[in-house]
């Protein structure tokens, strides 16, 4: 369940700002609010009067329009035929609609060419365009959706300009962000959400970033802290000096991973931190074998696997949950016994020599089922047609019954409902007292420090800060995730002042 | 659950409904109906069918003649692209069944269907276009299109000022060497200083070298730039790319192919440059066929449609080979005689 | 657990159905638009292509186009489109013809050679487009388009007197040396006309083909690979030797396409060898699901549908009809795929939900299964 109990009242003429962290349910409520998905209860109400939007025409037929944060431009076509495009009955597709572009963009100062060819367009004018689309088609309610996620600081200043010029217009804007610093400079008022709910609006005259910090992440700590250590003293994975370069569309080599060193012992979970994008897919991917290392040795249990394939590795006791298991972890339109195969093809009880046993794999199925407790009617109906609690538990036994070695745990409660989580959780900590090392990456911050024995934040593509699970706070952990803070991460850290000593080589195992 | 069987049932009763529906009239023999006294003749077409405005429309002009005359009852089945031996194997044997008589094969490609169906039916009269089958109720109607060639190269050569001449053949299959060769052969004869470009448009199965007009005209542009006055196109279809480009060039000749193309609708208008065309007469070696037939003394063996006989032969619209006409008669009657042998291939 | 199979069965079949009885519907209306009564000519199609000499008609050119829908299907089990099969087993048929016609060996040992000899020339002219694509990223689409036509053209230049060609006495038509009587395919002796032997091959080919996908590790992992390229990466398949793999596998199977009409009919390699055909296996392949049995029944109906072809004409209908109808069918069971997915997925989501639903009520289980 993605949201339930979320009261947000936005007032017209001003810009609502709804704060969260990823996956806390914000996309899920604009969404609904776009009438790209239907609430299974509850009403949303447009200036007094009851609405329910079955899509998103419905929902920019009352006013509502909404700015993606992946711009949906068509590059080869001009700004003109962009904005008419879909909407061609409003005002043509000639003289008629070039002049009204030029009158929203006057009337906003946005400052777009309806002639230029969208290709040609900076990301800055291309969210413009996005906007006046948006008005173009008539909307008085704009939903931006992480609008400032793409923009450098002076371009995020430009559009705040802009975003006000629309309130002075009598426009409501509701802004989806979790950039506190922007959020309290643009917003009349602040919504914040935490796991599927609202749990506070702020006034920004009145609130800092640390009490919003506060309020987005909760001061509740994990639920059962077993901090009794398993940790041995016996490396089961190390990471040495790892970099790994990505090409931009643009041709720019950049370094998407740099520097990169950890170890993980028999028995230790290694929690990662950091705001996605910052690396954690990629290192991911470099541990499994998906991407060549460009330097950097990788050793599991001893064995230098740096140039080993996926599979050998695989076979060599890497267990994965993925990141996103639809892409990464299932094969959405197979039966659940194929899934159960999935990853561990060469394995038994799945094959014999090069021969699959669908025998033993179904029965493996099964018992699967029953010990991780999915809830399925049977193991032939398809992965797509289980809940994604059900689909994350399935992985998760498909990947504890091969004795994994190391355990690749990427956002492993993403998406699930509380009960699979705490089992998840459950499930880890038990395979850790086996002697399981863990790695963990999570966007959530109590899973994080309830889970890990050890906890590192990653900052563009660098280890930057190493912390205590035990004495960490979320807020902490939070500041040093925007590149705030760095180096190891004491134990209060001050306690008006989050910022924390700035030292990015500090933390690193040389 | 029951709602996928009922859906799957009623695709199942629709399904067989209309398989039911359709399998009435259960006649295991087939009744064609044959009225004995008339005269029937089937076609069995090469790719492209009548309408083609080369090759399959001559066999076509002749069927027409016998049908005329002879108020004969007719059947014409065209060949697809793709085909295998047996589909073509399938085509001639239901003419054969069907009470057809004679049954005409087009095009050399019915060749090993011809080996096969035509001992099967003793008692019916096949013919087979453009290739030699053993059977003895086959009558083998090939044409010497090297000898007509040959007469086109004379011509060519007497009218080419500087002796550049041009052969463009549709795609290079045997047949079409046969031309290219013979046409050398008149050129070098006559004028042994003259030089013969050949090119052709595409090779082995790819058959667009004979409906591309637009490679026509390339290739014969090229041709003309590199100096030729005289272009032959043995192409089919492409070869109307050929008029139009040498219609182009002051004092350049064309040379047209299996029909008077000075007389075709949409080329007539060059008339002016076309200075002969080689002419293949398929029609009489359908039409002579179906008289014998009809006869009821069915010709049979290798009827060579030869420059002799005037199988193949040279138009004369325009009047343009006037000047010429006695050299080229000269070549005739040795080609005739004996004198001049043509080769068929280069 | 046994009741979703079935009911994956019931829904496979209904696809095909609805397409071939829709297509008869839009083809019954086509006729009826032409002034022609379309039960009379489906009456005559039945009829006729019911005979004994239609059944060993159908049986033979089926055995082609089934082979032929394999080598697609292989593909397509992929997501890899090779357009190149019509290439591939032109080539192959080429130079198995050419090399049969030279050797004179006992049969016993000369057949496997010429169709093993088809077989890598297949697999090589297809790897092109597989090694092309994981090397430079060049689609497969694109790259086998254009090795057709180099196929042609190569095919063109070696089938010329002097090189491989050979020419008849009539000096029309050229071809490779006929294979001798010792490389001849077995036939079955049944009556009017014999059926080819090759379709034992062929059934072998299909049964290896199941197995392959159905029961090794190697056709999971390229049923992965079809499925979800990623999750094939992430679950340790190497991607892009499977897709080399997997063209060498299509192509070696496009080069069996040419053998029955090489080794049961025609005997030699000629300018009028049918092309095509690789395209013509597209739609089978799509026809049957890519399943090894559903390839079958298409193929049959493909061949059936000529045969009946021939005859309209005879009887002074259109022979463009059962293009129209072919199309149609075509058309019809891409749509019909697609919309009986849909529903199946659909349908199994909410079956799922309401057995759980019904199981929590059951046990009165306080825990809830989230949506």
């Amino acid at each position: 369940m993605a949201n339930h109990d979320i009261d947000i009242t936005v007032s017209r003429g001003t810009v609502h700002a709804l704060v969260g962290e990823n996956g806390a349910g914000k996309s899920t409520l604009m969404k609904i609010l776009y009438g790209m998905q239907k609430p299974d209860e509850g009403t949303i109400a447009v200036d007094g009067e009851q609405v329910s939007f079955g899509n998103p025409g419905d929902a920019i037929a009352r006013g509502i329009g909404m700015v993606h944060q992946h711009f949906m431009l068509a590059d080869y076509l001009t700004v003109l035929e962009n904005v008419v495009l879909g909407s061609e009955k409003l005002y043509g597709i000639g003289d008629r609609a070039r002049a009204r572009i030029r009158e929203i963009s006057d009337a906003y100062g946005l400052g777009v060419r309806p002639d230029a060819m969208v290709e040609d367009l900076g990301v800055a004018d291309r969210q413009r365009v996005e906007i006046l689309k948006v008005l173009y088609r008539g909307a008085r309610t704009l939903i931006l959706d992480e609008p400032t996620a793409v923009l450098v600081p002076q371009e995020v200043d430009a559009l705040f300009d802009n975003l006000r010029e629309l309130k002075a217009e009598g426009l409501t804007v509701i802004f989806i962000s979790h950039k506190l610093g922007e959020v309290l400079s643009v917003a009349d008022e602040i919504t914040v959400i935490r796991r599927g709910t609202t749990v506070g609006t702020a006034d920004p005259a009145h609130t800092t970033t640390k009490q919003l910090a506060e309020l987005m992440v909760g001061s509740e700590l994990p639920s059962p802290e077993t901090r009794e250590s398993t940790v041995t003293d016996v490396p089961m994975l190390t990471v040495d000096d790892l970099r790994l370069t990505a090409t931009d569309p643009d041709g720019v080599v950049r370094a998407v991973l740099d520097g990169v060193s950890f170890t993980i012992h028999k028995g230790e979970v290694l929690g990662i931190a950091g705001v996605e994008g910052n690396g954690q897919s990629e290192l991911v991917d470099a541990i499994m074998g998906m991407r060549p290392l460009d330097t950097g040795v990788l050793t599991l249990d001893g064995a230098d696997i740096s140039r080993t394939a996926t599979r050998k590795r695989r076979e060599g006791g890497m267990a994965v949950i993925p990141e996103d298991r639809h892409r990464h972890g299932l094969l959405l339109e197979a039966p659940l016994w194929e899934n159960r195969i999935l990853g561990h093809v060469t394995e038994r009880p799945n094959s014999k020599g090069a021969f699959l046993d669908l025998k033993a794999a179904r029965a493996d199925t099964e018992r699967i089922v029953r010990e991780y407790d999915v809830r399925t009617p049977g193991i032939e109906v398809t992965a797509a047609s289980l809940s994604g609690g059900n689909q994350q538990k399935l992985i998760v036994g498909r990947e504890m019954s091969h004795s994994p070695r190391l355990l690749i745990a990427a956002h492993p409660t993403r998406g699930v409902d509380v009960g699979a989580q705490a089992q998840i959780w459950d499930q880890i900590r038990e395979a850790r007292r086996e002697g399981l090392a863990v790695l963990l990456i999570s966007a959530d911050l109590d899973e994080l420090i309830g889970l890990s024995d050890t906890l590192r934040v990653m900052y563009r593509g660098r280890l930057v800060a190493d912390a205590d699970p035990a004495t960490i706070t979320p807020e902490e952990l939070g500041s040093a995730m925007t590149g705030a803070a760095g180096g190891h991460l004491a134990a209060p850290a001050g306690a008006d002042d989050t910022r924390a000593v700035n030292d990015p080589d500090g933390g690193e195992d040389r | 659950m029951r709602r996928v069987s009922k859906f799957a049932v009623a695709c199942t009763v629709t399904a067989a409904l209309a398989f039911t529906a359709t399998a009435c009239g259960d006649s295991s023999t087939e009744d064609t109906g044959s009225d004995k006294d008339q005269m029937k003749i089937g076609m069995a077409y090469d790719v492209g069918g009548r309408g083609d405005n080369s090759f399959n429309d001559s066999a076509a002009r002749g069927l027409d003649k016998a049908k005329a005359e002879f108020d004969a009852e007719t059947k014409e089945l065209t060949a697809k692209s793709g085909e295998t031996p047996a589909d073509r194997e399938t085509r001639l044997q239901s003419l054969a069944e069907g009470g057809f008589n004679p049954v005409v094969a087009v095009g050399f490609a019915y060749k090993d269907a011809i080996d096969k169906i035509a001992p099967k039916y003793p008692d019916v009269s096949f013919g087979l276009v453009d290739s030699v089958a053993e059977a003895k109720n086959v009558a083998n109607i090939v044409f010497t299109e090297e000898q007509g060639s040959y007469l086109a190269g004379v011509a060519a050569a007497l009218k080419s000022k500087d002796g550049q001449i041009g052969f463009i053949g549709g795609v290079d299959l045997p047949l079409i060497k046969k031309f290219a060769a013979g046409f050398q052969q008149g050129v070098l004869e006559t004028n042994p200083k003259a030089k013969v470009q050949i090119q052709y448009l595409s090779t082995g199965s790819d058959l667009s070298g004979f409906g591309s007009p637009d490679k026509g005209k390339a290739a014969a542009k090229g041709m003309l730039d590199k100096g030729a006055d005289v272009v032959f196109a043995a192409a089919g279809g492409s070869g109307a790319g050929s008029i139009e480009a040498v219609a182009g060039k002051p004092g350049a000749w064309s040379i047209g192919v299996d029909s008077d193309q000075a007389k075709d609708p949409a080329l007539s208008k060059y008339a002016a440059t076309i200075l002969t065309s080689v002419v293949k007469n398929v029609d009489a070696g359908v039409y002579d066929l179906s008289k014998s037939v009809h006869d009821g003394k069915p010709l049979t063996g290798t009827q060579a449609y030869s420059l002799a006989k005037d199988g193949v032969s040279l138009t004369t619209t325009g009047d343009h080979l006037k000047d010429i006409q006695a050299k080229l008669d000269e070549a005739k009657k040795k080609i005739v005689d004996g004198t001049i042998k043509v080769k068929t291939t280069l | 657990m046994k009741k979703f199979d079935k009911e994956r069965l019931l829904l496979g079949i209904a696809a095909p159905l609805l397409a071939i009885v829709v297509a008869f519907l839009v083809t019954a209306l086509v006729l009826a638009a032409t002034g022609k009564a379309p039960f009379n000519a489906f009456g005559i199609m039945f009829d006729y292509g019911l005979k004994a000499d239609s059944q060993v008609y159908i049986l033979n050119k089926g055995t082609t186009y089934y082979l032929a829908g394999l080598a697609v299907a292989v593909g397509f089990r992929m997501n890899l489109f090779n357009i190149g099969v019509d290439g591939q087993y032109r080539l192959a048929a080429f130079f198995a013809a050419a090399l049969g016609g030279a050797l004179t060996l006992p049969g016993a040992l000369q057949i496997p050679l010429i169709i093993l000899t088809a077989m890598i020339v297949g697999a090589m002219w297809a790897g092109i487009a597989g090694v092309l694509k994981v090397t430079r990223g060049v689609s497969e689409v694109v790259s086998t388009i254009m090795l057709n036509a180099i196929a042609t053209a190569i095919i063109g230049y070696l089938l010329q007197q002097g090189r491989l060609g050979h020419l008849d006495e009539a000096g029309t038509k050229i071809s490779t040396t006929p294979l001798p009587e010792s490389s001849r395919f077995f036939e079955f002796p049944t009556t009017p006309t014999p059926v080819w032997g090759f379709i034992v091959v062929a059934v072998v080919a299909g049964v290896a083909y199941w197995f392959a996908l159905a029961r090794t590790r190697f056709g999971f992992d390229l049923r992965t690979v079809g499925q979800s390229g990623s999750a094939a990466e992430a679950s340790g398949v190497d991607v892009k030797k499977m897709v080399v793999t997997s063209m060498l596998i299509s192509g070696a199977m496009a080069g069996l396409i040419g053998m029955p009409t090489l080794l049961n009919d025609s005997f030699e390699y000629s300018g009028d060898f049918p092309v095509g055909i690789g395209f013509t296996g597209i739609a089978i392949a799509l026809l049957g699901r890519n399943h090894p049995v559903g390839i079958a029944l298409g193929a049959l109906l493909w061949a059936f549908l000529e045969r009946g072809t021939g005859k309209l004409e005879f009887e002074g209908y259109d022979k463009e009809i059962v293009g129209v109808i072919q199309g149609v069918i075509v058309l019809c069971v891409v749509i019909a795929y697609e919309v009986v997915r849909r529903y199946g997925l659909k349908r199994q989501q909410s079956k799922v939900g309401a057995e759980l639903a019904a199981q929590a009520a059951r046990n009165s289980d306080q825990q809830e299964v989230s949506a």
